[in-house]
């Protein structure tokens, strides 16, 4: 791989969503099967919610599973679909 | 990632060499580096329009830069070319024939600010769209660069481009806008297979990566967007009116013949273009009027 790009094993990645609103969030994504049980987010006191998974490098797809509907992370760097052909968010690690 | 894939990076040099050479001597780093992982990257391409080299052939600094830093990372490849299209098509069509089915190619404009530390930072994350077409078997990503509203070439997309795009591709620019903003971007990386598709059509002289969008969408490929920086172009600064009107008209025209050529083949299909030619003209006419007031 490219010198801008350096490897790690693994590495923590917070997944951060604002969601206020929302009674449960849960990160899905290439990591985890899009498995909703398996990254649950916790609610933070500002509404927001959060959670750290540790990722290897490379590049993953992944979307915020709000009270059961997927949704976008707007913060993400990047846009692509999952393999049903939904729109998702893309996370470089490096 | 497929293990015998290779990545083919192809260089366009600018058309007019800038005064200095710190942006190029940045960019050519990333290039040697590039050059070195012979596992992961196939020899670098870079693509020198002759009428370059020509108004350069006097020049002692280009000529060395040419020889010691260009030649010595990348084969040159010297072509009469019309246009930066024609650049990228002599460039990504060399690079094809060099490359195999599971190879990803991967465009790299060379007239950006790469010397400065944003500059650097987007070099630091380009590498980021091949790799996505391999990781995640996508056809083609999208570079996009992070603009304000206000900047010329935003300007000239929300009011030029998609404007166009909804009048003569409406679904089809649907599409293409949930995954960029900016669909004239000349950062991307492209597959074999779906090269070879675009290789082989009409490659027009023009916003060709509005035409591969557009390929894309026409036939379910997959497509990514990749966020690559802030950076602008060099000269730095807005672009004149002339221009941007230029580049809206240049955008119209490529949009008229690829519909012609999608719908020449059905029946009445002459009354079906004269309405949309009439709707175009007017999205032109108020796209000349905004991009007037804002950029005259």
């Amino acid at each position: 791989m490219s010198a801008y790009g350096a490897r790690r094993t693994l590495r923590g990645m917070n997944f951060i969503c604002v969601a206020p609103q929302a009674q449960s969030v849960s990160l899905v994504g290439d990591f985890n099967k899009w498995n909703p049980a398996e990254n649950p987010m916790k609610r933070m006191p500002d509404g927001a919610w959060l959670v750290m998974v540790e990722l290897a490098h490379g590049h993953h797809r992944y979307a915020f599973l709000v009270d059961g509907n997927l949704t976008l992370d707007p913060r993400a760097q990047g846009v692509t679909r999952n393999d049903q052909g939904e729109r998702v968010s893309l996370l470089p690690v490096s | 990632m497929a293990t015998d894939a290779k990545i083919h990076p192809v260089v366009i040099y600018p058309f007019r060499q800038p005064g200095h050479y710190s942006d190029l001597e940045e960019l050519y780093q990333l290039i040697a580096r590039l050059d070195e992982d012979k596992d992961t990257y196939a020899r670098p391409i870079t693509v020198i329009d002759r009428k370059t080299h020509f108004a350069m052939e006097a020049d002692k600094a280009f000529l060395d830069f040419r020889k010691n830093t260009v030649a010595r990372h990348s084969d040159v490849l010297d072509a009469w070319c019309v246009d930066t299209c024609q650049m990228w098509c002599s460039g990504l069509g060399l690079a094809y024939e060099q490359g195999g089915p599971d190879d990803v190619y991967w465009l790299i404009p060379g007239d950006f600010n790469y010397g400065t530390a944003v500059g650097r930072e987007v070099l630091g994350r380009l590498h980021d769209l091949p790799e996505i077409c391999l990781e995640l078997q996508q056809d083609l990503c999208i570079g996009e660069i992070a603009t304000d509203h206000n900047n010329s070439k935003q300007l000239i997309d929300t009011y030029g481009t998609f404007a166009l795009l909804y009048n003569w591709f409406p679904e089809e620019a649907q599409e293409i806008r949930q995954y960029t903003e900016r669909p004239r971007s000349e950062f991307f990386a492209i597959r074999h297979s779906f090269l070879r598709e675009v290789l082989r059509q009409r490659w027009y002289a023009y916003e060709q990566t509005v035409v591969m969008l557009l390929q894309a969408v026409f036939t379910n490929k997959h497509m990514s967007r990749f966020f690559v920086g802030n950076i602008s172009d060099l000269p730095e600064g807005r672009e004149s009116f002339s221009s941007a009107l230029q580049q809206v008209e240049r955008t119209e025209r490529v949009l008229k013949s690829i519909w012609r050529e999608r719908n020449q083949p059905k029946a009445g299909w002459t009354d079906q273009y004269r309405i949309l030619e009439t709707q175009s003209e007017q999205v032109r006419r108020t796209a000349m009027i905004i991009l007037k007031n804002l950029l005259g």
